[in-house]
């Protein structure tokens, strides 16, 4: 049931990204959804129920977008790696953290996808469209970011009780 | 022998060197992983067609009956311009005669019409860094990998992944996409790839073409994909440098990306006459 939630959750958050927020400008910037679910997963999750998670939804990600092969695997992994590492030494679980972990992910993702782009297309120069894309993308990912993360929390505090609840009752009978 | 810390650093630095391998090494060559990248594929889409349909259909709502107010003053507008549009439509008849005229001439075979397929955008990329979209047409509909995805106002992409039932187009304003074109007016041949803030680059012009800004781009059909003459876009600016042998040309498209609904894929036509004739 643990796993229907997080299958359920990252299917909502690629519809939105892919389908929804393209029709509103405002969101036109916006950041990848997946990583503030991932970073949460990576947290306040055990490793065997975030690792398949975040490998399985980086493959629909490699799937669904234009990118070569590997490059949101590779963020994933690092951004596992990284929140793994972080939260050994810090107590990232405090909210005051949160916003700079989300811009921290953030600007990894961004730095993998231009570094890949600039060193595979010859002649490919940062330009300052570049530059603010992830500006903007940052902007958003300081206040939108931890409201994502206190929201996944919430959900999924919610959803284990009830689930908790009815396997109970089932139990009783 | 060594230190914890010393064997973590550099297990890390392998890790990078790993990774860069092997997202160079599928860069270099394109893997279209059939199986399990058309699942992940059919996974989403169903998806994504149900919200789209469900967005355009509120959308629909609010524009047909919210929206009366600016529908009036856009048809006075409208009345204008087909008083203007009939006019020039009494011109274009005579352009059309001739034009079939001069078709029967060199033998051309059909015309581009009948051979595409409608298809309409269910998704856009998830970064804002790769431009491609996925359209609700795949294999069972006749859509095969490499073919082209037009719009009437031009050349909008190329299908890159094609599942059961759903497609994935690469956009001309993707860095990865490439269209061989010529500018309309003098004939310069170069290349188009995509470029930044929706922009194209009309790549490997030679200097000695008299390029100039608002020359029409129109496809070559030189590179197999897109059929001879579809309109691109229209020169933006053009710079000449001092030394070198190409001058830097940019072409803005005549297809709005961001507002792309629906598409129509040119069906390579040997195969599809070759299906109806089995």
């Amino acid at each position: 049931m643990t796993y229907c939630y997080h299958v359920c959750i990252c299917l909502f958050l690629i519809i939105l990204q892919t389908t929804v927020m393209p029709y509103i400008p405002l969101f036109h910037g916006f950041y990848d959804l997946l990583t503030p679910f991932f970073i949460y997963l990576c947290i306040f999750r055990p490793l065997r129920e975030s690792m398949p998670v975040i490998l399985f939804f980086g493959f629909v990600m490699e799937a669904i977008s234009g990118g070569t092969f590997g490059l949101y695997l590779t963020t994933y992994m690092w951004l596992f790696i990284g929140v793994r590492w972080i939260i050994t030494f810090l107590h990232v679980g405090n909210n005051p953290l949160l916003p700079f972990v989300v811009v921290a992910a953030v600007l990894m993702e961004n730095f993998i996808f231009v570094g890949s782009n600039v060193i595979f297309e010859p002649g490919l120069r940062f330009t300052s469209e570049m530059s603010i894309t992830i500006g903007v993308q940052v902007f958003w990912a300081i206040f939108t970011g931890p409201m994502f993360l206190m929201f996944f929390n919430y959900s999924f505090g919610k959803w284990d009780k009830r689930v908790k609840e009815i396997s109970t009752r089932k139990v009783g009978r | 022998m060594f230190s914890k810390k010393m064997v973590m650093i550099v297990g890390v630095i392998v890790l990078i060197a790993v990774n860069i391998i092997l997202i160079s090494v599928f860069n270099r060559r394109y893997i279209s992983y059939y199986g399990p990248g058309r699942i992940a594929i059919s996974i989403v889409a169903p998806f994504q067609k149900a919200s789209s349909t469900s967005i355009r259909f509120v959308r629909d709502i609010w524009r047909h009956y919210f929206f009366l107010v600016n529908a009036a003053k856009e048809n006075e507008e409208l009345r204008k311009d087909l008083n203007r549009a009939f006019e020039k439509s009494i011109q274009f008849k005579e352009f059309k005669l001739s034009n079939a005229r001069l078709r029967n001439l060199l033998n051309f075979q059909k015309n581009i019409t009948d051979r595409v397929l409608a298809a309409e955008v269910i998704g856009k990329d998830p970064s804002p860094w790769f431009k491609t979209v996925l359209i609700d047409k795949g294999k069972q509909d006749g859509v095969e990998k490499g073919m082209a995805v037009v719009i009437p106002e031009g050349i909008a992409g190329q299908t890159t992944e094609v599942s059961a039932h759903y497609s994935k187009v690469l956009l001309i304003i993707d860095h990865n996409s490439a269209v061989d074109a010529l500018v309309q007016r003098d004939r310069a041949r170069g290349i188009i790839k995509g470029g930044s803030a929706g922009q194209c680059l009309f790549k490997y012009v030679l200097r000695k073409h008299d390029v100039m800004v608002d020359d029409i781009v129109v496809s070559s059909g030189l590179d197999g994909v897109f059929p001879k003459g579809l309109s691109v876009g229209y020169v933006s600016g053009v710079i000449k440098p001092k030394s070198g042998i190409f001058q830097e040309v940019t072409v803005t498209p005549y297809v709005d990306f961001e507002k792309l609904e629906e598409v129509l894929v040119v069906l390579t036509p040997k195969k599809h006459e070759f299906e109806q004739e089995k």
